[in-house]
């Protein structure tokens, strides 16, 4: 997922601008010479400014000097490049709290936690002697402390709680 | 003054706060030791908890969790090579050495000891320094809290050892997405969409926890395993420790200063105490060239500061509402829930729960000590814990918490964009702890500059003329040119060594 810094700032160049133009067009306040429309308008050209600025390449300088700091073993050792699809993998775990978000409601916390804790920790390597154990008991510890001390009102749909 | 010390200690002496303030010292040791969770990331997860506790034990977590997970990054750091939390990556190469060299027990000992002295040290600055500043900043106006916000975000992108232009446009992402809302000088919807969801805004909470859990989650999935703890028997621990600070107590002192300076600053955290401690330890040691090779001189040092900075950021947290780190980003938000708002007034109208808070920080640290070497003791244990379970349980934590913060589904959606937005700027060298401040001050700011203008009928000119704002604004403008003279004074220095070297 690492982009140019091309890419990166013309698409902060792009940010900037509609956000300021988008401040630009906000009503102002009757008989007052600021209003909302000031910061937005304010921010969005400095964004811009910064986006021209790092696509030309400025500042980049401070950032080769970061790479030199000897990092440590554990992090440097980079993922042997797989096939493309394997970077789209970092994208499961928002992926799993939107499908949170949209299910949660009909099939309840329990089986919902249930089908997020078995896929993450699949998808981190574990065998399913591991992942099914920890489906099946960490969504009701997670309950027990949430739902029941902090009463958060999770939603029980399919299966309800024991408690 | 004795009245108020006795109704701190009556505000402490409750079961909730005690059992609370021990629950949240293991959970900070624990999530602060496993690599990759993060100290800032122990903290925003407590955060929702924290809703449900009464005022002080709200906050005892919060001051414990930290303090504790701050250490403890120490620990991965000394056995694996692997800190566990930023702070403790400046030294981590440093206390592996010593571990190699069998001294494991003295690095980790350094590591309980110094930044309990540290923490202690912070907390006594902290009591020193915000009574008077609170006075000064009685008299502040619009025109200083506008500068002095600036002057934080500008240190926030400072720090960040990154290209300057990327931070600063990390705080403008931040500053753009506090637009979110109707709460602006016009009370006109902006930026919404059309979505009702989008009214209130975007709680910095759930965007803290996307961008500090959720994308660590994210990065977990590419990145290999770390490897296993190797199983070793510990000796004593704190031998040593007390021979240690007679022999390097001056590099303790200025670790100290050097970490309550920067903890004050506001934007600069326990990372860059930590970082700055131990070049300068390194710089005036007698011995540089034992630094690197296990030596403990540097540890000490750093150690003192990155435990010092944390309580030392509560000042301008708690006297102006601007984080000094992220973790007091995450504080000012839990103060502002539980009716203590930051600000000047704090110090004279809640005298008696900001003493609580001193003193909590006091307990904290001392508590650091036996439980420090409790964890040191069960780590590997701990260690052996496969990332592929841990991860799983930060998920769901996230997905609660978020929801439990409004109760409402969008905070989950807000936490997952986030995990997003905080993934592609990290690994694209977008520094997200400015973006993250630009998101917690955005109102703040606003607000500052916008009354201000209005008071000042659109001119510039009364920004510059009260005199704490004119040093104020210069210290900001000074933070904002930095990294140009710096490229200029490297660009002037390059033909001279090149010359130099070709003659």
């Amino acid at each position: 997922m690492r982009l140019p810094d091309s890419i990166t700032g013309s698409f902060l160049v792009v940010l900037g601008a509609a956000a300021a133009y988008g401040g630009y067009i906000l009503p102002p306040v009757p008989g007052q010479p600021v209003g909302p429309n000031v910061f937005p308008l304010v921010i969005g050209c400095g964004l811009a400014l910064c986006g021209l600025a790092i696509v030309f390449g400025i500042g980049h300088s401070f950032e080769e000097e970061e790479e030199l700091v000897p990092f440590e073993d554990g992090q440097a050792a980079a993922p042997p490049p797989q096939s493309k699809l394997y970077g789209l993998r970092a994208l499961l775990p928002p992926a799993l709290l939107l499908f949170y978000v949209f299910a949660a409601d009909r099939l309840g916390f329990i089986i919902t936690a249930a089908i997020i804790v078995y896929l993450t920790s699949t998808a981190l390597g574990a065998k399913w002697k591991l992942a099914l154990p920890l489906a099946a008991l960490s969504p009701f510890a997670i309950h027990l402390i949430f739902g029941k001390l902090l009463r958060v009102p999770l939603p029980a749909g399919l299966l309800p709680t024991p408690w | 003054m004795l009245k108020t010390l006795v109704d701190a200690f009556a505000l402490i002496s409750t079961w909730e706060v005690i059992i609370s303030m021990f629950a949240a010292s293991v959970y900070g040791l624990v999530i602060g030791s496993l690599p990759g969770l993060s100290a800032t990331m122990a903290t925003a997860l407590l955060v929702p908890v924290t809703f449900y506790l009464s005022p002080i034990a709200a906050i005892a977590t919060i001051v414990a969790a930290s303090s504790m997970a701050i250490f403890s990054g120490d620990i991965p750091g000394a056995l694996l090579r692997i800190p566990g939390t930023p702070a403790s990556a400046a030294y981590a190469d440093e206390a592996y050495a010593m571990t190699r060299k069998g001294q494991a027990e003295l690095a980790l000992g350094a590591g309980v000891w110094f930044s309990a002295v540290g923490g202690i040290a912070g907390v006594l600055s902290l009591m020193i320094l915000a009574p008077p500043l609170a006075e000064i900043a009685l008299s502040f106006s619009t025109f200083e809290y506008f500068w002095l916000a600036l002057l934080g975000l500008m240190c926030a992108t400072l720090v960040a050892r990154s290209s300057p232009v990327k931070a600063i446009a990390g705080m403008f992402i931040g500053l753009l997405v506090a637009c979110i809302g109707i709460e602006n000088p016009g009370g006109v919807p902006r930026f919404t969409f059309g979505l009702t969801d989008l009214f209130g805004g975007i709680e910095p909470i759930p965007a803290l926890v996307g961008v500090f859990a959720v994308a660590q989650v994210m990065r977990a999935m590419l990145t290999p395993e770390p490897p296993p703890l190797p199983r070793r028997k510990f000796g004593s621990i704190m031998a040593g420790q007390w021979r240690l600070t007679k022999l390097y107590h001056w590099q303790m002192t200025r670790g100290n200063i050097v970490g309550i300076i920067i903890g004050v600053l506001p934007g600069a955290g326990a990372d860059m105490a930590a970082w700055v401690s131990y070049a300068m330890s390194k710089r005036f040691s007698k011995e540089p060239e034992k630094f690197g090779t296990g030596h403990v001189e540097g540890l000490v040092e750093a150690g003192a500061s990155n435990n010092a900075s944390i309580a030392s950021g509560w000042v301008p947290s708690l006297l102006f509402g601007i984080p000094g780190d992220t973790i007091a980003a995450i504080a000012i938000g839990v103060l502002y829930m539980k009716g203590l708002n930051p600000g000047p007034t704090l110090f004279t109208e809640k005298a008696s729960s900001m003493y609580a808070i001193y003193l909590m920080f006091i307990i904290a640290n001392i508590l650091m000590i036996p439980l420090g070497i409790a964890m040191i003791r069960v780590a590997t244990y701990i260690l052996l814990a496969p990332r592929s379970a841990i991860m799983p349980i930060i998920m769901l934590c996230c997905a609660v918490g978020s929801f439990a913060i409004g109760n409402n589904m969008f905070g989950v959606v807000t936490v997952a964009a986030f995990g997003v937005i905080g993934y592609v700027m990290e690994t694209n060298g977008y520094p997200v702890a400015a973006m993250v401040l630009g998101i917690v001050m955005g109102t703040m700011v606003e607000q500052a500059f916008v009354t201000s203008l209005i008071k000042s009928d659109g001119s510039i000119l009364p920004f510059f003329e009260r005199p704490v704002a004119a040093i104020l604004a210069a210290m900001a403008i000074g933070a904002l040119l930095w990294p140009v003279m710096v490229w200029i004074w490297r660009k002037v220095k390059q033909p001279q060594t090149a010359a130099a070297t070709t003659r």
